[in-house]
């Protein structure tokens, strides 16, 4: 039985405009408001989900707020370096207690309204006045800020807004593993931007789950092989259990490049069409290859050898073997429900895509790009750079903004009579039905 | 780690490098008023410098904005600065600040 037969056992008849097969997807999907709010209640609301990467708070007091739909979760680090969430809202009348990021400074959360206080672990600390108040409004338990489901992995923290949630690794299976494999837990922040698109999350997402749209969304990477650029791009789709899947490079020897001057022309590409990926210091180090490659060594292996040559003399973490797992070569690794990771040697380049002001068809779009630096590198809080225009080149390289536009005019051509749902690739889009089918069972929970 | 005198309590406090006077007395359970916790906004932390000010760090457009918005004309001075805020560079630092005390001060 595979995967996508096991998801089919679930009765999702109850869903609206659910998936039949894993050839279609029902266009309704990507608009309808009550599947929206169907995905609100039996998906955001009891889904483990990313909040923040750990180094938004890197130190005690720190905190940094969570967006989803109309729910504010705030993630704060504790004095023994473990993470709380809580709810945003005071336990008097409702008045967000913080905004964004920041710290709290001598560890209290302080409403700005009437001036009640918590402490960083949800303890009330003071009621102003509190002879005023019934001694039922003041009981301790009720004071408490209501606290959220957080847990971490892969340097990131995870939410989940249901107390009956079963464990995160357990909803991350199999993926997480595979992402250990080459290093995730060392990952850090080099630049964080976001973008808001006029499209639903899932449309905007599913550019990312298929390198089929490389040979004409970005033709400079096709190296001018135009329609001959082989539409698998050379990788083995998988789809796993709990929505999860992920696409990596079939074989690394000499399906990689010829050349040492073909590989750096590539890596030039992705440095410059993202500085993510490949990043200059990858380059420099690369570029050693040309007076340095061993008599009959193959490219890609030589390029492992001199980028782990490099991590071991510049004490840059790196687990045994990664060179050996197919997706630290450019792989990407969808997370389910939202998120991703694109690796390629000590860099990853991150996604995290979610519906924004309420509106099926807005979200919010966030890219890291993440490295791994010395041991010795101090921790740096990580902040947000900004939020960009889709077409504003000084911020977004080329490989995004092709990527940003097309997604926006998927949107508009949904509505277009006559279309009534997409048709997938069995070979290269599995990732995207498997997807939808693991959004269905769990819009079909009770 | 630069060292702060308080009057009129009379005593002294440790503040880390790129850390706020306030935050360093709250941190190691000093009393210093505050209603806001060092968000800038309710002035209850303000000082004055009344020595040393070369080794404190200028405020940032944030806190002179905080200052001139919320602080009462009639309590400002020329050297006032938000506890919250207030930085150093190094020791000798001495500010005034009624109702901040140490720790073990039976008064707390
Ligand atoms: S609403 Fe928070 S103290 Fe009143
Ligand atoms: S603590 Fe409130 S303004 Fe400084
Ligand atoms: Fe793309």
């Amino acid at each position: 039985m595979t995967i996508i037969d096991k998801i089919r056992t679930v009765d999702t008849s109850g869903v609206p405009f659910a998936m039949k097969d894993r050839l279609h997807v029902p266009r309704e999907r990507y608009f309808d408001r009550g599947f929206f709010e169907l995905e609100k209640e039996r998906l955001w609301s009891r889904t483990w989900q990313m909040a923040c990467r750990l180094e938004e708070i890197p130190e005690p007091n720190d905190f940094t707020e969570y967006e989803i739909l109309d729910q504010s979760i705030l993630v704060v680090r504790q004095q023994d370096g473990s993470i709380k969430a809580f709810f945003n809202a005071c336990r008097h009348r409702a008045t967000q207690l913080e905004r964004g990021a920041g710290r709290l400074a001598g560890g209290k959360f302080v409403c700005p309204f009437h001036g009640w206080q918590w402490n960083a672990d949800g303890t009330n600390r003071l009621v102003y006045g509190k002879t005023g108040f019934a001694p039922e409004c003041l009981r301790p338990d009720d004071l408490k800020l209501r606290e959220c489901r957080a847990e971490t992995w892969g340097g990131i923290v995870w939410i989940n807004m249901d107390p009956n949630a079963g464990p995160l690794r357990d909803a991350l299976h199999p993926i997480a593993g595979k992402l250990d494999e080459v290093g995730i837990e060392h990952m850090r922040v080099k630049w964080w931007k976001e973008v808001i698109l006029n499209a639903n999350w899932k449309m905007a997402q599913e550019a990312f789950l298929e390198g089929y749209h490389v040979m004409q969304t970005h033709p400079q990477l096709t190296m001018g092989m135009g329609e001959s650029y082989p539409a698998d791009t050379g990788a083995d789709y998988l789809v796993y259990e709990n929505g999860h899947a992920c696409f990596q490079r079939k074989d690394m020897g000499a399906g990689g490049f010829a050349t040492v001057d073909q590989m750096l022309g590539f890596y030039n590409l992705l440095a410059q069409g993202m500085d993510a990926q490949i990043l200059d210091r990858d380059i420099h180090v690369l570029e050693t290859l040309r007076n340095n490659l061993k008599p009959g060594e193959d490219v890609m292996a030589a390029s492992a050898r001199v980028i782990r040559e490099y991590n071991e003399a510049t004490g840059i973490p790196m687990p045994a073997g990664a060179e050996l797992k197919p997706l630290y070569w450019g792989g990407d690794a969808f997370v389910f429900p939202n998120v991703f990771f694109l690796p390629y040697y000590s860099n990853v380049l991150a996604y995290r895509i979610r519906p924004y002001n309420n509106d099926p068809e807005m979200c919010r779009f966030d890219v890291w790009s993440l490295t791994t630096y010395p041991e010795s590198h101090p921790p740096v809080r990580a902040k947000l750079l900004g939020r960009f225009d889709k077409e504003d080149a000084d911020r977004w390289g080329l490989i995004p903004r092709q990527d940003f536009s097309n997604i926006e005019r998927q949107q508009r051509g949904l509505h277009t009579k006559g279309y009534e749902g997409h048709r997938l690739s069995t070979e290269w889009e599995g990732g995207i039905a498997n997807m939808h089918f693991e959004l269905d069972r769990l819009l079909s929970r009770e | 780690m630069p060292l702060v005198a308080v009057e009129p309590g009379g005593f002294t406090i440790q503040v880390n490098k790129g850390e706020a006077l306030a935050e360093a007395a709250w941190r190691q359970g000093y009393t210093w008023p505050t209603t806001c916790w060092g968000r800038a906004e309710c002035m209850a932390c303000a000082v004055v410098v009344i020595d040393g000010v070369d080794a404190t760090i200028p405020p940032e457009p944030e806190e002179t904005d905080a200052m001139n918005q919320r602080l009462s004309r009639y309590l400002r001075q020329p050297q006032s600065r938000l506890a919250c805020r207030l930085k150093f560079s190094r020791d000798g630092a001495v500010v005034e600040k009624k109702g901040a005390h140490p720790p073990q001060d039976p008064t707390d």
